[in-house]
């Protein structure tokens, strides 16, 4: 007996289906009833199915044995294009209209066995090879009952989000054909492709890829500027890769089992950039580096989850006034009026990066800004890591007015990472970092163009965010 | 170089997925008098809470079992607890 949402039904039939028990009953509760009233509406009926006799259908025994063709489609290339399009409607009281079935929405380069053959060129990895992981890695994905990120292990196989199914070299090549993308881009989609690719849910859950090492130049990934925006032939199919396996290998469609509000920027069309190692400043690790991979080794990191996404607040300008002659509305916060730089920027960013946000950041910073933090005193990025992680402390009675820390404390029925103590123990003076467990939960990319801005997206976790290396998929 | 009045054939994109063996029902009991039925909650208590009160006011004779987290998943009953358990009920507040 299930207790859900009606938005949830084909998510739950999903989800029954794949447990072995499609015939498992539900009652709805609702979204905006008072919780009083709200009971009221489905108590009874809930009871009751505990009493109500089996139909035959709910007492049916045997094995689902789902169609699962290698070949999905013959025709013609514009009967192809019609068919890859298809729609289909979902039950979600919330949405309104139709679903693509195979595609984004767009159209798609129709995978023919030649194409997707030409595609498999782009690496040495054998067709039906089923993507298993190439090293041990901590996921994206938290354990659900335990809250605990999961580590996949060297070896396993990828099962993908949301509903856990399993996919081979040739399946991601040929998304790699419908999505656009080139032979020598596979190796990317492959790294990619061991993460699972969730998606989430509620908020506006965003996913993005980053890569790091030689192969940015290799293919030629834009990390400079306008390097979210269309136009670049490497960065726009690879992003799309990534959707198009979410919704394909994982089953991951929109008013299903892919709930988010909004939807985000990031995941429409989907989201490739890169570092620009050869602008880091001395000392500076690339993130393949951070992640023990040496400089001349090509990974992807894959970020996913919430909702955050927003520039510094402060005009190019104002940041050349700042470095330039001490002058400006930053140069009067950080008392350094009539002094010229270099000066810490992060200082006047700092004081609201934790206003409605627990957890570290990912911070895309041009190459100027990094530079003049490596001139002010940041020689590693791990100084900066440690500088914003001590920012962001506050005491325990502010943080348990926060909504985000119900959850992650379970219910304020954990353990205190930094103290090894019981929630419930520790006194409301007692100083909780705010800006995630560790100083490394925040992120430094450099990246992007020449105006002065910086980029702040949601934080890793640790040095255990999901990264993969692209060169065991060559 | 591909013609558009050519016919292909094209690749299955989707995912593969597992066979399933089909689990019937439990048995439905014949009244809940007397019965341990467990409440089983996940993820933030919004509706549970009044719930779990109206289960224990309107159902006196039942004798309720309640097994909460804040996680998205609910925490299965340990192999213990499913010797003496009659019934189940999940909620899943997310």
């Amino acid at each position: 007996m299930v207790v859900d949402f009606p938005d949830l039904v084909d998510m739950v039939q999903d989800y029954a289906l794949a447990s072995g028990i499609p015939n498992i009953r539900t009652v709805h509760s609702s979204r905006t009833l008072p919780g009083p009233a709200d009971v009221d509406s489905f108590i009874e009926p809930m009871v009751e199915a505990l009493i109500r006799p089996l139909t035959a259908k709910e007492k049916e025994t045997g094995r689902w044995e789902p169609t699962q063709p290698r070949i999905l489609f013959e025709g013609t290339l514009p009967e192809a294009q019609k068919f890859y399009q298809q729609t289909r409607k979902v039950s979600s009281p919330l949405l309104h209209g139709s679903v693509c079935v195979y595609t984004d929405g767009l159209p798609i380069i129709a995978p023919t066995e030649e194409l997707v053959r030409e595609m498999l060129t782009g690496t040495s990895h054998k067709p039906d090879e089923l993507i298993t992981r190439q090293s041990s890695v901590i996921l994206t994905q938290r354990d659900t009952t335990l809250g605990e990120w999961i580590k996949g292990e060297k070896g396993e196989v990828a099962h993908f989000q949301s509903m856990g199914w399993t996919a081979t070299v040739e399946k991601v090549a040929t998304i790699a054909v419908m999505s656009g993308c080139k032979p020598e881009h596979l190796p990317v989609v492959l790294a990619i492709s061991e993460s699972e690719c969730p998606t989430g849910t509620a908020g506006i859950a965003s996913q993005w890829v980053c890569a790091s090492g030689p192969i940015v130049k290799e293919i030629g990934i834009n990390c400079e500027q306008g390097m979210f925006d269309p136009g670049n032939p490497a960065n726009m199919p690879i992003g799309r890769a990534y959707q198009l396996m979410a919704l394909n290998l994982g089953g991951a469609m929109v008013g299903v089992n892919r709930l988010n509000n909004f939807g985000s920027p990031f995941n429409s069309g989907g989201t490739l950039f890169a570092e620009n190692m050869d602008a880091l400043p001395p000392g500076w690790k690339g993130l393949n580096e951070e992640y023990g991979f040496k400089k001349d080794e090509s990974i992807v990191m894959v970020i996913t989850g919430g909702s955050l996404l927003k520039t510094g607040s402060f005009p190019s300008g104002g940041y050349r006034a700042l470095q330039k002659s001490g002058h400006g509305g930053i140069a009067r916060r950080l008392g350094v009026k009539g002094v010229p730089g270099p000066h810490n920027l992060l200082e006047y960013v700092a004081p609201g990066l934790w206003v409605g946000h627990e957890g570290g950041y990912t911070i895309i910073m041009i190459p100027v800004i990094a530079h003049d933090l490596y001139e002010y005193g940041f020689k590693t990025k791990d100084e900066i890591y440690q500088w914003l992680w001590k920012q962001s402390f506050e005491p325990l009675k502010d943080y348990k007015l926060r909504a985000g820390p119900d959850l992650s404390t379970n219910g304020w029925m954990g353990i205190e990472r930094t103290s090894g103590k019981h929630w419930k123990e520790l006194p409301d003076d007692y100083m909780v970092p705010v800006g995630g467990n560790n100083p490394t939960d925040n992120c430094i990319i450099v990246a992007g163009g020449p105006s002065e801005h910086i980029l702040l997206l949601n934080g890793r976790r640790g040095l255990t965010s999901s990264v993969y290396s692209v060169d065991a998929w060559r | 170089m591909a013609k558009n009045d050519a016919v292909y054939k094209y690749l299955n994109p989707v995912g593969i997925k597992e066979s399933v063996d089909i689990i019937p029902l439990a048995p439905r009991l014949d009244s809940l008098d007397g019965k341990e039925i467990w409440f089983s909650i996940c993820g933030e208590p919004d509706v549970t809470i009044p719930l779990e009160k109206q289960l224990k006011n309107n159902y006196p004779n039942v004798n309720w079992k309640v097994k909460k987290t804040y996680q998205t998943s609910p925490i299965p009953l340990s192999d213990e607890e499913m010797k003496t358990c009659n019934a189940l009920i999940q909620a899943v507040a997310w």
